[in-house]
């Protein structure tokens, strides 16, 4: 439990912030199919949003909200994106059943300062911990390599880090497969910015790079095979660990295929029906039905079998133009 | 001239229908499973192509079965085991010894049965196993959501992959071997007529 718990240090709540700072240093370099903007429509619609959510937005959705922590000098930013806000997971609770109730109260009394969060605490007696398993999500986080012993970044590292509860949404069946890979790898990219650099060469091995940042998650390759067609692993394994295999995507037994194969056929089924998913089939990936040996084999009892009936064919003729020919 | 009329309009529609089918679904699906080389479909094109004549060559296949049923057809594929393995011995030793020597052929087509014991046999399997394990298989590819995730342990995306795969290369193998087959008749043309007009014709005696 204790890896979970996160320091209430606000500077959690500048990943937007960061996110925002990502993009805009992108939009001056090649597009790159890491980075891709999924904004929600201005005005935003803030009914969903608790009663007191809206109470605290009046400040907390300035975007410059943000204030100097006495103690280490660094300055917090303090704002909440209510767009964002509205359309996460957590967009119709109210702020206090995370946040410390004394902050209802304005000016905030100076003890509401500090605060821990918990996600298990909350998710472990979640109906839908069945389907997302909090507890071994637990173990796999405290084998990544972002908290794993000698972590650089570790003290600093959370839940949080990568799934901020003011944004965080869950991908559901129906949503674009493509919107996908592109929201899962904006998390990634908001501190792996080292990435979009056009000269970075730590995928110059991959072929057509762009091609799978565009429409493979990060975690696809850089978490350990996983036998849940609902999740990946939360271990992040490092580069050197990570998939390098071509076949061990692009082949019918392998890790990816399971899942993808059977999100791709959820979602062409629900958006567009059983006549066109027979008939388009989108869920059919290249190489996915690849066996090398199944390959090989057959082509060579294949090509055995043409050497065979060719042989046949011209010992019938030479036998009977020595027939005719005795005549 | 001995003329028999042994394949009825239908058996000819489905038969050609079939062959039209067959030779589609083996270059989509080829473009598909090695979709990269040079000289094959275009992958999306190749996956609308094979889908809808993947649903086509099930109507087909429905429909031969059903005339199989419906029609005199079907007593072609009525094994009949007594004397099989001689028979099945006499026609192997034909097709490896006799052929070259001009040995009499050791079956002779009549109105009642017009399938040498080997080529009974070989429809058989082709047309009521590996045909519905091909056309399963490729269905489930399709709605494979409503199929359990794994399958002994083994995930069923995998196992559906693999029946599919190996069914079409062994059909692919009788497509072959019937082309050579064919040509085995009285003369090299002689069963493929038979199969565009209907009528058998050999020397001999009129029946």
């Amino acid at each position: 439990m204790r890896l979970f718990q996160a320091r209430s240090r606000i500077s959690r709540h500048a990943l937007p912030w960061v996110v925002a700072c990502a993009l805009s240093f992108a939009s001056s370099l090649p597009a790159s199919p890491l980075l891709d903007s999924d904004r929600p429509e201005y005005p935003p619609d803030t009914t969903e949003l608790d009663s007191q959510a809206r109470d605290c937005l009046r400040c907390h959705a300035m975007e410059t909200l943000a204030y100097r922590d006495p103690e280490t000098g660094e300055i917090l930013d303090l704002a909440v994106d209510p767009r964002l806000l509205s359309h996460s997971v957590h967009g119709e609770m109210a702020c206090t059943e995370c946040h410390r109730r004394s902050y209802r109260r304005y000016p905030h009394p100076e003890q509401a300062g500090r605060e821990t969060f918990s996600c298990v605490g909350c998710h472990e007696d979640d109906p839908e911990d069945a389907t997302y398993q909090f507890l071994s999500i637990e173990e796999e986080y405290a084998r990544s390599v972002h908290v794993a012993p000698g972590a650089s970044e570790a003290e600093d590292f959370s839940c949080h880090s990568c799934h901020d509860p003011h944004v965080f949404r869950v991908s559901r069946v129906g949503k674009e497969i493509g919107q996908v890979v592109r929201d899962d790898n904006r998390v990634c990219m908001s501190c792996h910015r080292e990435l979009t650099d056009p000269l970075d060469t730590t995928h110059a091995w991959l072929p057509k790079r762009d091609a799978h940042w565009a429409s493979v998650r990060c975690l696809e390759c850089h978490t350990p095979p996983s036998d849940r067609a609902e999740r990946v692993s939360h271990q992040i394994l490092p580069a050197e660990d990570s998939a390098r295999d071509c076949v061990g995507c692009h082949s019918s037994d392998a890790r990816l295929l399971n899942r993808l194969y059977h999100y791709r056929s959820q979602e062409d089924l629900a958006r567009k029906g059983l006549i066109a998913k027979a008939l388009f089939n989108e869920a059919y990936v290249v190489g996915m039905s690849r066996n090398p040996t199944l390959d090989a084999l057959s082509l060579l009892v294949i090509g055995l079998t043409l050497l065979g009936l060719t042989a046949h064919g011209v010992g019938r003729y030479l036998t009977y133009r020595r027939r005719t020919n005795r005549q | 001239m001995r003329s028999l009329y042994l394949y009825a309009g239908w058996v000819r529609l489905w038969h050609w229908l079939n062959a039209l089918l067959f030779l589609i679904l083996i270059l989509s699906g080829a473009s598909m499973h090695y979709a990269g080389t040079p000289w094959l479909l275009d992958f999306e094109t190749a996956v609308t192509l094979h889908n809808t004549t993947g649903i086509l060559l099930t109507l087909s296949w429905i429909g031969f079965v059903a005339g199989n049923l419906l029609t005199d057809n079907g007593r072609h594929y009525r094994i009949r085991f007594r004397g099989l393995l001689d028979r099945l011995f006499e026609q192997s030793r034909y097709y490896a010894f006799g052929i070259f020597q001009d040995a009499p052929h050791p079956f002779h087509v009549s109105a009642e049965m017009k399938l040498n014991t080997l080529q009974q046999l070989s429809y058989l399997g082709v047309m009521y196993l590996l045909m519905p394990l091909l056309l399963l298989s490729g269905w489930s590819f399709l709605f494979s959501v409503y199929l359990p995730e794994t399958l002994f342990g083994v995930g069923t995306v995998w196992i559906v992959a693999m029946t599919h795969l190996t069914t079409s290369y062994l059909l692919v193998l009788f497509l072959l071997v019937h082309l050579y087959i064919i040509t085995t008749g009285e003369t090299v043309l002689t069963n493929l007529r038979a199969m565009v007009t209907g009528w058998h014709r050999e020397r001999g005696e009129p029946q």
